[in-house]
């Protein structure tokens, strides 16, 4: 029970990419990253936010970082090394997220669905320039992020797979757990492309009855997505 | 080439259905050579490596003849996905058609056959659609959003005949299972695994039955398919 914490205490590592746009982050001022390879990674979230992937130029995000490009060098030989770098940092911070969900409701897998789903989303939705970079930009960024995105499922998938023990089905594949990741990623994705980030957690409702179906069947996954949209702000 | 094909601004002036190569017919051919070489080019390099140059080079015609029928390069890439995912929709649609008497399960099983068939047969395409277009710009990303709604809520839909809570089934709940399956070939396909891809049917199955058919009919269905 050492890493323990409540979803509301302010438990995750911070996210070197700033300052948050709105006032209701969890990431404090004092948090915001001073190393280079982060201002670079930073540097990298912004100028691919604003002009994507494909147009993004290792000296625009130099600049953005204020480093010059050699520093950039020194760090990550192409453009595509520092955001795979960036991919990642979104990526454990979501699995951050999830080890919070799981540590707030011990013994309780339908919850920890649900929150960390809340979690998930509430993220993307308050940063909508890391849900472009994750969910939009990331297949520009070539074959390795391709693949590495195709991880993203596989490494998750524990979280999920601990439902299997409620679930009558124990013989569910082995890829139900990175489908179901596949799909609610899509999900998202499509919202982003759409209509963005702003809604995202709207989403929850439906995400949480998508989830849970395979392992709680229909009539208990409505019932806590009915709950999760209760709760919802 | 054809030695008769009329002189560029000769066309013009001709009137149709005299010409010895209509003039459309000539159209309508470097638009064909601009989408197969565009096909090739992305296949091999990637979208955002395919430039205009490489595209007129290898269709063999000039820039004023692409610009007659294409905008730009994302002009000419949306155009492909189109034609292939009209493509897809036709096959599947088939499969499906071909056993409209046979219970909704089956219908579905028919169609994730098709698909992933033709899929394991022509990877090249099928990394254009389901790989490189999200990789094309938000316009593209929209086109493929519009495809799997399309090809997917008509063959998911009438699971919710079946599932007396249908109503209370989230409104997303197609092109999410759709999402999903596209994934699953998606991971194959970035792993250069597209001969995997037929494999996955029966977890492809399992995985958009359930929802609609909860578990035991599910498996039973699953299981009617060995």
């Amino acid at each position: 029970m050492t890493s323990q914490q409540s979803e509301d205490q302010d438990g995750s590592p911070p996210l070197p990419f700033g300052p948050l746009p709105s006032g209701r982050h969890r990431f404090s001022p004092e948090q915001v990253a001073h190393h280079q390879r982060e201002r670079l990674i930073a540097g990298l979230a912004a100028v691919v936010a604003e002009r994507g992937y494909a147009a993004a130029t290792i000296g625009e995000i130099a600049a953005a970082a204020h480093v010059s490009r050699r520093v950039f060098y020194e760090h990550f030989q192409t453009k595509e090394e520092c955001f795979l770098a960036a991919f990642d940092v979104v990526f454990e911070h979501l699995g951050d997220l999830l080890v919070a969900a799981v540590a707030a409701h011990p013994g309780d897998w339908p919850q920890q669905v649900v929150s960390g789903l809340r979690a998930a989303l509430g993220f993307f939705a308050e940063r909508p320039d890391l849900a472009r970079l994750f969910f939009l930009e990331s297949p520009s960024a070539g074959p390795a992020l391709q693949r590495r995105a195709t991880e993203v499922g596989l490494l998750l998938a524990p979280h999920l797979r601990a439902g299997r023990e409620q679930s009558r089905m124990r013989d569910m594949p082995d890829s139900t757990e990175p489908s179901l990741f596949g799909a609610v990623g899509s999900r998202i994705r499509n919202e982003v492309a759409l209509r963005g980030s702003e809604g995202l957690t709207a989403l929850l409702p439906e995400m949480v009855e998508f989830v849970l179906i395979p392992y709680l069947g229909g009539e208990e996954a409505r019932r806590y997505a009915a709950e999760a949209e209760e709760d919802q702000p | 080439m054809n030695p008769l094909q009329p002189l560029p601004g000769h066309a013009e002036r001709t009137p149709p259905g005299e010409s010895p190569v209509p003039r459309d017919a000539a159209a309508a051919d470097r638009r064909r050579r601009i989408l197969a070489a565009t096909g090739e080019l992305v296949a091999k390099r990637g979208y955002h490596a395919t430039t205009l140059e490489l595209i007129v080079r290898r269709a063999r015609v000039g820039y004023p003849a692409f610009y007659k029928c294409f905008a730009d390069k994302e002009a000419v890439f949306l155009a492909l996905f189109d034609g292939a995912a009209a493509r897809t929709a036709a096959t599947v649609g088939a499969a499906v058609a071909a056993r409209a008497e046979r219970p909704w399960p089956e219908r579905v099983a028919a169609a994730l056959d098709a698909l992933f068939d033709s899929i394991a047969a022509s990877p090249l395409p099928a990394r254009t659609c389901l790989v490189e277009i999200l990789t094309a710009g938000p316009a593209a990303v929209a086109r493929y959003e519009a495809a799997l709604r399309a090809i997917g809520i008509p063959i998911l839909q009438p699971g919710r005949d079946l599932n007396p809570r249908a109503a209370e089934l989230s409104g997303a709940l197609e092109e999410t299972l759709a999402g999903g399956v596209a994934w699953m070939a998606y991971q194959r396909l970035v792993a250069g695994e597209a001969d995997r891809i037929p494999s996955l049917l029966p977890e492809a199955l399992e995985f958009v039955l359930m929802p609609y058919l909860g578990e035991e009919e599910t498996a039973r269905a699953v299981s009617a398919l060995s």
